[in-house]
């Protein structure tokens, strides 16, 4: 509408500016986004309420699929199973994290070569390593049940236990996304001057304090960006499910995005997986709404 | 429902989808150029999209090269659709666009939920017109799959089915006789426990128990050996939960829990390996499993008992972009299902035969000595006389059953409550008017 030439001279002047030429260095990127993003959220939006099995003619169903959601069982389980495994996950890949980037952020004898191993697994597939992690994990061919037997502990049933299950998907993602979190807090541990450390030393300070009361404030930034990004990821899991468990045994790791998926394209409730995505989307803004609200406050500023 | 093996064919696959993609580009650059002024020449113009690489690719682009050869009035562009799993999500969006392909290939499982967009082109009266397309010849699983409260959606375009293969080697050393099909269910249970040696890490059967239709199906054959049903005729009520599925899971649950001579893969991942390396003795398992076991000598088996097996037909369905181009397309489906040209993609892939009349093909001698075990695996398909139910609700008592089937097996629950529960659950699903 904008690119049609009409003899207006508001329009005219608009043409010669250089908005104009902004926005069309931005069109591309502006057209995938409302193509490929807003659109779809839009769609979605709709569908929430509305019967949709994708093939026939859909019709309005009002809030239906939402009433549904309150009542259903297996909506609850995966809510469950989502919410115990983002406890564990977050705290543990966060600090986990930060452990390993303040190991690695000292002149060591082949640091490069560490930091290079913990972040190969952010760059590898999700597939390979499932797979290699479904053969580590194999009750009965597993190296990792090998390794536990010449300990004297019996096998494992791991990924194929019930109960074991959503653990051993806990420790595979912490695996899999710690590197990414070590980036963000070697990159911060960068920006912690170090004579402030010196100073601390010559007060007397020791490691753990210095640690703690010096460079620890520093790091609160990327600390709260990680948590509210790994909380995020974590509630929206479910590559490393879809290649391992697929949401077994019996239901033991079917997470919410993994249920949705499996309204969507096996059972063809379009509009109920829609309603479960608008659900998901909902309890992500208001947890990351506190956390940041809650974290926020605590941060150090050194502007 | 065949699985396609990733792996060592994966890159040559790629390679092939490739080059099935730019082909398929080019002769459709040039199609689309013309068709638009339809008037000039009168070369119908249609699309058809399959899942097929490697062999099986190359075999489908020299029959439509040879279609498009004597066939100038109707010119056939096949696509290859990225993976047959996602082929429903892809047609689907398609139609929502407005511009289906005219034929496409789809899993026979998802017959009941396709049937339901005005899009589809039901046969039936073009079947019965037809005296030439003979829809008996194709097996009665087929024909079976490919209707849905009578009306016939598709052509059979795959078809496979179960029986149990096994690890000479592994019988051999264990002193056992290799099974007959004179075996019974307790047969094999026992032959099962003599091949498990838990120092050896083998075991007598491999089980896929990722609750998902690959867990179920294998379950569902061992019912109707039984003499069980999956649902009551009318498709209203759950039949599993008889005496008859009691006694199938019941044995299924011995095996694993009592017996430990299976081989429980809850991920659904490793069996194939697994069996190849010698650490299984007994798969139940179709024709395209075959090529992912060089490294075992193998012999196939009937399923014991009363030898009925499952089968898993997949089928061409044709899709409205008016007359002339559903004529066109029923005109070029009708000769590319026929015996001739489906024994020459049989020959190359190693397919069962869709039509019972291919026995009869001059190839059919070779194309059974090309492939060593398939020749049973043709017989078996007299033995795959039921159906799973062409309903839209199959899909999610397909998973109740899966959920109950993994539970025996792990022992959390006896047979009897696991089947009650999944019939519970299928009772109220069915109950639900509509749909």
């Amino acid at each position: 509408m904008t690119l049609s030439l009409a003899p207006d001279s508001r329009l005219r002047r608009a043409l010669g500016s250089e908005h104009l030429a902004g926005w069309a260095f931005a069109l591309p990127a502006v057209a995938l986004i409302v193509i490929f993003g807003i659109v779809p959220i839009v769609w979605s939006a709709v569908m929430s309420f509305q019967a949709n099995d994708l093939v026939s003619a859909p019709h309005w169903v009002g809030v239906a699929n939402y009433r549904a959601l309150l009542h259903d069982p297996a909506f609850a389980a995966s809510v469950r199973h989502t919410l115990l495994y983002t406890v564990i996950f977050v705290p543990l890949s966060v600090a986990g994290a930060m452990l390993v980037a303040w190991a690695l952020n000292r002149k060591l004898h082949g640091v490069r070569f560490y930091r290079l191993a913990v972040f190969v697994p952010v760059v590898t597939s999700t597939v390979a390593t499932g797979i290699i992690f479904l053969w580590l994990l194999d009750p009965v061919f597993g190296l990792v049940n090998f390794f536990l037997s010449k300990l004297g502990i019996p096998a494992q049933g791991f990924l194929s236990n019930p109960n074991q299950a959503l653990y051993c998907i806990v420790a595979m993602t912490i695996w899999g996304w710690l590197g990414f979190d070590v980036i963000i807090y070697l990159a911060a541990l960068q920006g912690v001057p170090h004579e402030l450390i010196e100073a601390a030393e010559i007060d007397g300070a020791g490691k753990w304090s210095s640690f703690r009361s010096v460079v620890l404030p520093f790091l609160r930034p990327a600390t709260l960006f990680l948590v509210v990004w790994s909380t995020i990821s974590a509630l929206q899991l479910f590559d490393e499910i879809y290649v391992t468990t697929r949401g077994g045994p019996l239901g033991s790791t079917t997470v919410v995005v993994f249920y949705l998926y499996q309204q969507a394209f096996q059972f063809f409730n379009g509009g109920y997986a829609a309603a479960i995505a608008y659900v998901l989307f909902l309890a992500i803004l208001v947890i990351t709404i506190i956390q940041l609200k809650v974290g926020g406050r605590r941060i150090y500023s050194n502007t | 429902m065949r699985r396609v093996a990733i792996g060592t064919v994966g890159l040559l696959a790629l390679a092939c989808a490739a080059v099935v993609l730019t082909a398929g580009c080019g002769s459709s650059g040039s199609g689309t150029a013309a068709s638009p002024s339809a008037g000039s020449g009168r070369v119908v113009n249609i699309t058809l999209w399959h899942g097929d690489t490697d062999y099986a690719a190359k075999a489908d682009n020299v029959l439509v090269a040879q279609w498009n050869k004597a066939n100038p009035d109707i010119h056939v562009t096949a696509l290859y659709n990225g993976s047959n799993d996602y082929a429903l999500q892809k047609t689907l969006t398609a139609i929502a666009g407005g511009k289906p392909p005219d034929i496409t290939y789809l899993y026979g499982s998802w017959a009941a939920n396709i049937v339901k967009s005005p899009k589809v082109v039901i046969l039936n009266d073009m079947i019965a017109k037809d005296s030439s397309f003979n829809w008996n010849d194709f097996w009665p699983a087929e024909r079976l799959a490919a209707t849905v409260n009578g009306k016939i959606m598709g052509v059979p375009a795959l078809v496979d089915n179960l029986a149990i293969v096994y690890n000479k080697k592994l019988f051999d050393r264990a002193g056992l006789s290799y099974p007959t099909a004179q075996w019974t269910w307790d047969d094999f249970r026992a032959a099962a426990k003599k091949l498990t040696i838990p120092a050896q890490k083998q075991f007598g059967w491999g089980y896929p128990a990722d609750a998902s239709e690959d867990t179920v199906w294998h379950w569902e054959a061992m019912l109707w050996d039984y003499n069980g049903d999956i649902l009551t005729p009318d498709n209203k009520q759950a039949a599993f939960n008889s005496a008859q599925g009691d006694q199938a899971l019941t044995m299924l649950g011995d095996m694993a829990t009592v017996d430990h001579s299976i081989y429980i893969d809850t991920t659904n991942t490793k069996i194939q390996q697994t069996f190849n390396n010698g650490h299984i003795g007994m798969m139940v398992t179709g024709p395209w499993d075959l090529p992912s076991f060089p490294n075992v000598k193998f012999g196939v088996q009937v399923m014991p008992a009363n030898h009925q097996t499952i089968s898993g037909p997949d089928n061409w369905v044709i899709l409205n972009n008016g007359a002339a181009r559903v004529n066109a397309s029923w005109t070029f489906i009708k000769w590319f299902t026929a015996a001739k040209q489906q024994m020459y993609y049989d020959l190359q892939t190693g397919a069962l035969p869709t039509r019972q009349s291919q026995q009869q093909q001059p190839d059919f001698q070779t194309y059974l000595s090309k492939y060593p075990g398939t020749d049973l695996f043709v017989k078996n398909m007299g033995n795959a006389v039921k159906s799973r139910p062409t309903i839209p609700q199959y899909s999610k008592i397909s998973t109740f059953l899966g959920q109950a089937i993994v539970s025996v097996m792990l022992g959390k629950s006896d047979a009897k409550t696991a089947l009650d529960q999944a019939a519970q659950q299928t009772n109220a699903l069915l109950a639900v008017p509509g749909s």
